[in-house]
């Protein structure tokens, strides 16, 4: 597990998953920018993805534009990314 | 972090090369989804790349469709703006082009570099 936070990812429930697996970069950047304008402020976003590259992608994304990269756990060949919107 | 960055992207190669076709789509839709103003310029060979039904016939391995970049590119709020005499070398008119490519000169161009945060070109 890859995380951030001292809170479990496990227990996350994210406000909306979004499944990018088998989209090639910057395709999971995009729907994650896409997915986080549907939630709260608050609530986090699920990203699936295929890309190894897209956890690093996602982290250095969400610094940039001020949301909390939560960090990212390995499922059965993708990761699931989460970041909390904050603003 | 500045209150407004922005990047002008200067694309000059065409259809014939489709990774520094493709790439510069890629930077310029991450950055728009990062906050960050875009504008694409296509000089040279790179115009043909928005001449209408070139994209589709593009695709770089392991990047997505180029006609695929050009629309995120365009609901992400990108600005393209293509060079008035590379078009006329090449015999391709305005009305040839991709939905939304605006046709300027080099006054254009360098008004959009000089108030940029970075240039890049591909």
């Amino acid at each position: 597990m890859d995380t951030t936070t001292t809170q479990p990812l496990e227990s996350l429930t994210a406000a909306k998953v979004i499944d990018a697996r088998g989209a090639a970069c910057p395709g999971p950047l995009l729907e994650a920018k896409k997915g986080m304008g549907t939630v709260a402020i608050g609530e986090v976003i699920e990203i699936w993805s295929t890309d190894p590259v897209t956890k690093t992608d996602i982290g250095a994304w969400s610094g940039k534009v001020g949301h909390e990269f939560l960090g990212s756990l390995q499922d059965a060949g993708y990761d699931r990314v989460f970041v909390r919107r904050m603003k | 972090m500045a209150d407004h960055e922005k990047l002008v992207f200067m694309v000059t190669h065409g259809p014939d090369h489709p990774e520094h076709a493709t790439i510069p789509f890629v930077m310029a839709c991450a950055a728009l989804a990062s906050d960050v103003e875009v504008v694409m310029g296509f000089q040279a060979d790179g115009v043909c790349i928005v001449r209408t039904g070139e994209a589709e016939q593009v695709e770089a391995k392991a990047f997505p469709p180029l006609a695929k970049l050009i629309n995120d590119f365009r609901e992400l709020g990108g600005t393209m703006l293509v060079c008035g005499p590379c078009l006329k070398g090449r015999e391709i008119a305005e009305s040839d082009l991709v939905e939304g490519a605006e046709v300027v000169a080099a006054g254009r161009f360098i008004a959009e570099i000089t108030s940029a945060t970075n240039a890049l070109v591909y």
